[in-house]
């Protein structure tokens, strides 16, 4: 143990005699672990929002409906009222710390219809007080208003499907679809609002209407399906495994949203990796320049690596006296690349990070419009990921002069000038 | 070269021309070497560094190794030393055979039994006088206050007293070597090494540190063993040894035995 404290003395006392060269070797480590922290937590804020553009959107986090919904789209496969409750219970038992907003929806395929023209469409019907919560459909009108509580005969329509049917605020149009009866009904309906999301196929193909005219024109007591909007992404497993367990998988099918937005999850996948292929490059640069500074240091010390080895110590010990100096300078950097990197965080916090300039208007992918403005979001996992990372790359680049400081010949060395 | 004619004992030389009031005259090898050779494998030929070497140092004793450039001084030091290994032959330091040991207990050999001092002072830049001579007692573990005590008491012993806190690159060449060797025999090793030690001094420097070597050699009892090709080391020898192509070829006494 003295033998060890010694060693580490010593290593200080190289790093300090070195201020320069080591905070610059320092430097170079704690500002590509700033800037691995800056890109993960931009990463993560950016997916987070995507998964929230697009499951509030569609499906939400979770999804409960009637085993075989999901493919036949069809009211024989819906919740009945008693199935419905229990699900809506179980929901509100999850293991979230506030309750997630549970949006009861009778959805189906139809017709929307006008003077000038027909359009298929996915209609839905929605509490329009819960959907506000839970939908963006109602940040993004354009003309009118969102759908509200005694609304009756109203439907809420996107821009392209105004333009197709030409039809405005205060227009009559018809929704024509198959009710759970068999029989073909249709429903005359008002334009309440017209939105615009900017995913065409929303645009022109989603119409809202209030959940009790869905019930009575298409004749159904339950739900097609229950929406589960989470507070955060990472809760899905969580609550998808507490509401399966909650109920008989006979009588419910209960999915998380990488199951519902397919091409969601794949985008957000491909983009981790490209993501962990620019920080290994990025680290790679950094790996090599500590490998350098490190080397350079030990080459330029052969002199006094040879004394160490004359005034009594092993050549691992030695190595190991180069090695604590990787130690030191990689524990310094780390410390300071967190702090450096929350605060580069903490400073988009509030405005974000604005690449409009770079992206095109309406951006959209998978039924997912794209936010240009990213809003960091810290996941200490990830935080914890990047630190063991640079960590790593310290040690490792580290290690290898280490192993040649102890390898020198003692004799040899003692000689250089 | 048998085991010479001080064998067993103290060389009369060692005692020539020094007061024997003060003088430590511990009995027995400091260092013995049997048949040493150092071959390095170079191309187009082998070199031959140091052929067969036959050598007894005894405790207490004040050596000179002298001989042209290449002859093998600076080689036979380091065998003697454990900082580079035989090709064939047998070292054995205060009677503790080293050759076979391996690179940790041939580093625990160096800290406790030898003392090196170096052509060009080597010191470690980044440590104080005290630090540096006190550093192989830090390695030991031997407690701060004695350590301290024991630099002290030996800097005011060669001329280094206040220079306790200055870095090396704030000392002279001569009280940069005087730290050298107040380093090496701090933790009374069975030998001090030197190679060439006044080769960077000037004269009066050089006078000065051998005026201190030689007070611990009457003093402590420590044993040197120079190679040097400085003709004022030599007449301080007790014993001239020359080296000629890697072998002993001669070696004398003050008194031309």
């Amino acid at each position: 143990m003295v033998r060890f404290r010694t060693l580490a003395w010593l290593a200080l006392r190289n790093l300090g005699r070195e201020l320069r060269r080591s905070a610059l070797t320092a430097a170079a480590m704690a500002i590509g672990l700033a800037l691995l922290i800056l890109s993960r937590t931009l990463a993560d804020g950016a997916h987070e929002d995507w998964i929230d553009s697009g499951v509030r959107l569609g499906a939400g986090h979770v999804t409960i409906n009637a085993p075989g919904h999901r493919d036949s789209e069809s009211l024989d496969d819906r919740l009945t009222a008693a199935q419905l409750q229990a699900s809506l219970a179980a929901v509100a038992d999850g293991p979230t710390p506030d309750p997630p907003l549970a949006s009861v929806r009778v959805s189906t395929r139809g017709l929307a219809s006008s003077p000038e023209g027909a359009l298929p469409a996915w209609i839905v019907g929605v509490d329009p007080a819960v959907e506000l919560a839970f939908s963006r459909l109602g940040e993004e009108v354009v003309d009118g208003r969102y759908l509200e509580d005694g609304d009756r005969l109203h439907a809420y329509i996107g821009e392209g499907m105004a333009e197709r049917l030409g039809v405005r605020t205060r227009s009559r149009m018809v929704l024509t679809a198959q009710a759970a009866s068999g029989d073909i009904e249709g429903q005359l309906v008002r334009v309440a609002g017209i939105y615009r999301t900017g995913v065409e196929a929303l645009d022109q193909s989603l119409v809202h209407i209030p959940l009790g005219t869905a019930r009575s024109w298409l004749g159904v007591e339950g739900a097609t399906s229950v929406a589960v909007l989470l507070a955060h992404s990472s809760y899905t497993d969580e609550v998808v495994e507490g509401v399966r367990d909650s109920a008989d998988p006979a009588d419910i099918e209960v999915v998380g949203w990488p199951d519902t937005h397919p091409d969601l999850y794949s985008a957000l996948k491909l983009d981790d990796g490209g993501d962990w292929a620019f920080h290994f490059i990025l680290f790679a640069i950094v790996a090599l320049a500590i490998l350098n500074a490190v080397f350079m240091s030990v080459l330029h010390r052969q002199r006094e690596m040879g004394l160490l080895r004359a005034l009594g110590l092993s050549g691992r010990e030695t190595g190991l006296v180069v090695l604590i100096e990787g130690i030191l300078l990689t524990l310094a950097s780390g410390i300071v690349g967190v702090v450096l990197g929350l605060a580069v965080v903490w400073f988009f916090f509030r405005d974000g990070l604005d690449l409009s300039g770079l992206w095109p208007q309406d951006f959209n992918f998978g039924g997912v419009a794209f936010d240009p403005v990213l809003y960091p979001v810290i996941e200490v996992k990830h935080v914890v990921q990047s630190v063991i990372m640079t960590v790593a790359i310290g040690l490792s680049a580290s290690a290898y002069p280490a192993w040649q400081a102890g390898r020198l010949d003692p004799a040899e060395s003692v000689k250089v000038e | 070269m048998g085991e010479n004619s001080n064998s067993g004992t103290v060389p009369d030389a060692v005692h020539a021309g020094r007061s024997t009031e003060d003088a430590v005259q511990p009995q027995g090898h400091a260092v013995r070497t049997a048949n040493l050779w150092k071959i390095y494998p170079q191309e187009p030929r082998p070199v031959e560094a140091v052929r067969g070497v036959d050598l007894v140092v005894e405790n207490g004793e004040f050596v000179a190794m002298a001989g042209p450039s290449g002859s093998g001084k600076t080689t036979v030091l380091n065998l003697l030393g454990g900082l580079t290994g035989p090709t064939e032959g047998t070292v054995r330091i205060g009677g503790q055979e080293i050759t076979a040991l391996s690179d940790r207990e041939l580093a625990r050999v160096r800290l406790k039994r030898i003392g090196f001092v170096f052509q060009s002072y080597n010191l470690l830049p980044m440590l104080t006088a005290q630090e540096n001579a006190e550093f192989t007692l830090l390695l030991r573990g031997v407690p701060a206050r004695e350590r301290r005590e024991r630099v002290r008491n030996l800097f005011d012993e060669i001329g280094l007293e206040g220079m306790e806190d200055r870095f090396p690159l704030k000392l002279s060449g001569g009280q940069q070597q005087r730290v050298a060797v107040a380093r090496a025999v701090l933790g009374e090793p069975d030998l001090v090494l030197a190679d060439e030690p006044t080769a960077n001094l000037d004269s009066a420097t050089a006078e000065a540190l051998l005026d201190v070597m030689e007070q611990l050699n009457r003093t402590r009892g420590t044993t040197f063993v120079f190679s040097t090709h400085d003709p004022r080391v030599m007449e301080r020898a007790g014993r001239l040894i020359r080296l000629v192509d890697g072998r002993i070829a001669d070696e004398s006494t003050p008194d031309g035995a």
